[in-house]
């Protein structure tokens, strides 16, 4: 091939793509850019760890630095993945620190990580310098220890939302003195006090220090302290929110924070004693990410503080705020581009606030670069919805709870069919949806025929029969994520798009309709798709084949459908065809 | 592989041909699929067990709250989220956004509170309270006092004003009937 560039300068023109889709289209061109490409590739994700094998990544990427994974289906986030399915770290943390010795970072979601993954991740990078656990389990503080003690050049240890068994606050005192390139901190969802003279040393040592989210057990009294060593902060995550009223804490506190030219983003607010939100106004106006998410005070509180931050761009809040307060945020805040509001009393049955359907028309309408919104209601309408949909076309990210299952538009009594369909065929750029309320096959319909954007579905409790579920399967030509549970979809639909599962990355089914005989047969024509039937009742083929499964989770591999960490209440199909588990 | 699905020969009587009434709130789920015992069961257990059985027990503190969702994972609340809920019903920091006309449930107990020098007096629902600690902060907040200079006296159901705190907090709950804060005389 005389024509053809010199492989080190078709290296350098790789070099620019960092998007992974790139990437792996710029390797499916010829088999020369194949192997030029992977060579060169540093980065990989994984959107599934059971997808592909640690042996096949390393032996087509020999040269990774930055590895990330996700693990457990979405739905795991709400228990509907029982303990013990798998998404184990161990294997790919131990296969790579013997295939990449300069690995630097690893961020890994939903999978279940030991302390010995940990303790492994420390001993065996020289230069790590990135670890980010999102709602990961298994490890301890001893493994925080770990990381602390030896990764000489840690830049970021960011443990949002993983559940930490806490055995102290001790390992914070690991990091040595010498460490000086922390640039990202995140221990706010750890329980234990941390000693806090090592964190204002650690803090006061780090010149780079951009991200620091505090626990719940650092008081409010001893914030101004940590934050007059960084007044170079980006983000901060406040501890427990509340103090007695003094006006030295006080002033000591709003000290502080003026010194904080470049703070962006803020969040913690556990606790919150609204005598001292004023603390922070002077760093409001430059304020664009603020997580309220557990800050329980009353929407005017809510509201005074929101009003001095004109350039919000993203808020996260309880459902406090209420109408009055999204009111007053879509009349300040005009660059919103997210928001989610999340319910104070999840399983009250009576509504203990004063936030309707009207909230999130009003966001909608006033803030016209809204894009993605979370939003958990008790009433919805069609009327409403329908609005949204027009004042809003621009929705990316469309995720709506009504907290009440099935229920219906509280006006007519009619279905949310024509609600969620407006979205879809308004919103045409829509990537992400999720929806409540009573809804029939016929929503389905328009969003088969009109989300061709689509890329990650959420259903529950909706829907009349397989028909809904054909229309998605069928219509979505984007679909990468469906997960369904309690609706009566089963084989018919599932079986007649069999085809289409392998263009997706993943479908959850749980209590739903279908049976054992059809994910055996879905295993059977689709070899390179994984079925695993999830149930904890006992072999399937100790029941009827006509039984309704209690879980299935399909999934496209090319790795052995058969994993070695298979537990006793998961089964996929063996090579005799009997659905039997290892 | 066939894609023409005969779906309308589907068992299902809610085919695309006859959208279910509007009247009808609730679907005819045993029609939908096939008569297998386990999954119409549990096709119904949203309905029938959806309720609003919390807190039955009164101001005891000392309870771990427990979910009480009878749907597994509904609504769809991170484990974090419900436990921050589950935290803040038993001890908010602000009485006065209870907004619901028949009070804050079960456990509410409004009762009136005044501050010795303020004309204008408050009303608190000491039912969101777990102990006198989060009470005075609150009350401290609401009024914009110092903690230091203010002691708490209550009147009983007898009558009488005492100074709170000598009491359990649930007894203190069960026999307030008002609140008034004093200036401390040195």
């Amino acid at each position: 091939m005389a024509y053809s560039f010199p492989e080190e300068v078709l290296e350098h023109v790789f070099s620019f793509l960092s998007s992974p889709r790139d990437r792996n289209a710029v390797s499916l061109v010829c088999k020369s850019w194949y192997e030029i490409e992977r060579w060169c590739r540093h980065r990989i994700f994984v959107g599934n760890c059971y997808a592909v094998s640690p042996e096949i990544v390393i032996r087509r990427f020999p040269e990774l630095r930055a590895v990330e994974m996700k693990g457990k289906p979405h739905f795991a986030d709400f228990n509907l993945v029982p303990e013990g399915w798998g998404a184990y770290a161990y294997p790919w943390i131990a296969a790579m620190a013997e295939a990449y010795p300069f690995l630097e970072e690893i961020k890994l979601k939903r999978m279940v990580v030991t302390d010995e993954s940990l303790e492994l991740i420390s001993k065996s990078y020289k230069n790590f310098k990135s670890l980010v656990l999102t709602s990961c389990e298994g490890f301890t503080t001893d493994g925080l220890a770990s990381i602390a003690a030896n990764c000489r050049h840690l830049k970021e240890l960011d443990l949002r939302e993983s559940e930490v068994e806490d055995l102290s606050g001790h390992w914070l005192s690991h990091f040595p003195d010498s460490c000086t390139s922390l640039v990202s901190l995140n221990m706010s969802c750890l329980g234990s006090e941390v000693s806090f003279s090592a964190l204002e040393r650690l803090v006061a040592r780090s010149p780079n220090l951009r991200t620091l989210r505090l626990n719940r057990a650092v008081p409010l009294e001893k914030l101004a302290n940590l934050v007059r060593h960084a007044p170079q902060l980006v983000e901060l995550g406040t501890g427990a929110y509340s103090a007695e009223i003094r006006s030295d804490t006080f002033s000591s506190l709003a000290d502080a924070f003026s010194a904080c030219k470049q703070l962006k983003a803020l969040s913690g607010f556990w606790d919150v004693v609204p005598s001292y939100l004023p603390a922070v106004y002077s760093a409001c106006s430059g304020i664009t990410s603020l997580n309220l998410s557990y800050a329980a005070i009353p929407s005017s509180d809510l509201v005074k503080l929101i009003s001095q931050c004109q350039n919000l761009q993203r808020l996260w809040v309880l459902d406090y705020i209420e109408d009055s307060g999204l009111e007053a945020l879509a009349a300040s805040c005009k660059d919103l581009q997210e928001l989610r509001v999340f319910p104070s009393d999840p399983f009250g049955a009576e509504p203990n606030v004063s936030l309707t359907e009207q909230g999130l028309v009003s966001v909608s309408e006033g803030c016209p670069k809204l894009e993605s919104v979370l939003y958990f209601c008790r009433q919805m309408s069609n009327a409403a919805l329908i609005a949204i949909a027009r004042s809003r076309p621009n929705f990316i990210r469309f995720r709506l709870c009504i907290i009440e299952p099935q229920a219906a538009d509280y006006l007519t009594l009619e279905p949310l069919d024509a609600g969620f369909g407006a979205i879809v065929e308004n919103c045409k750029e829509l990537r992400r949806l999720s929806m409540s309320g009573l809804l029939t096959d016929r929503v389905f319909k328009y969003i088969g025929t009109h989300a061709k954007k689509l890329e990650m579905l959420s259903i529950a409790f909706a829907g009349d029969s397989d028909l809904g579920l054909h229309h998605v399967l069928s219509g979505c030509d984007s679909l990468r994520k469906l997960e369904i549970r309690d609706c009566p979809f089963g084989d018919k639909a599932l079986l007649a798009n069999a085809a289409k599962l392998e263009t997706m990355r993943s479908l959850w089914m749980s209590s739903c309709s279908v049976s054992f005989g059809a994910c055996k047969l879905l295993a059977q024509k689709m070899p390179r798709l994984n079925v695993e039937v999830i149930d904890e009742r006992g072999p399937p083929d100790s029941r009827l084949e006509s039984c309704s499964v209690e879980r299935v989770y399909v999934y496209r591999t090319v790795a052995s459908r058969q994993r070695l960490d298979i537990p006793d209440f998961v089964w996929t199909l063996d090579e005799d065809s009997s659905m039997r588990y290892s | 592989m066939d894609h023409h699905l005969q779906l309308h020969l589907a068992l299902s009587n809610t085919s695309t041909h006859n959208p279910p009434p509007n009247d009808e709130k609730k679907r005819k789920f045993d029609e939908s699929f096939s008569d297998d015992e386990l999954t119409a069961n549990k096709r119904t257990l949203p309905l029938l067990l959806w309720n609003d059985n919390r807190n039955m027990d009164s101001g005891c503190v000392d309870d771990v709250g427990v979910e009480e969702d009878a749907v597994v994972g509904w609504p769809p609340v991170k484990p974090r989220m419900r436990k921050v809920a589950e935290h803040h019903r038993r001890e908010s920091t602000a009485s006065n956004f209870i907004t619901v006309e028949n009070g804050g449930g079960l456990n509410s107990k409004y009762v009136k509170v005044e501050m010795e020098g303020i004309g204008i007096a408050r009303k608190i629902d000491l039912g969101i309270f777990g102990s006198y600690q989060a009470l005075t902060a609150t009350l401290m907040a609401m009024f914009g006092k110092r903690r230091e200079m203010y002691k708490l006296t209550y009147q009983d159901k007898e009558g009488d004003w005492l100074l709170a705190g000598d009491v359990p907090w649930e007894r203190f709950v069960g026999s307030v009937r008002r609140l008034k804060l004093l200036k401390k005389v040195w």
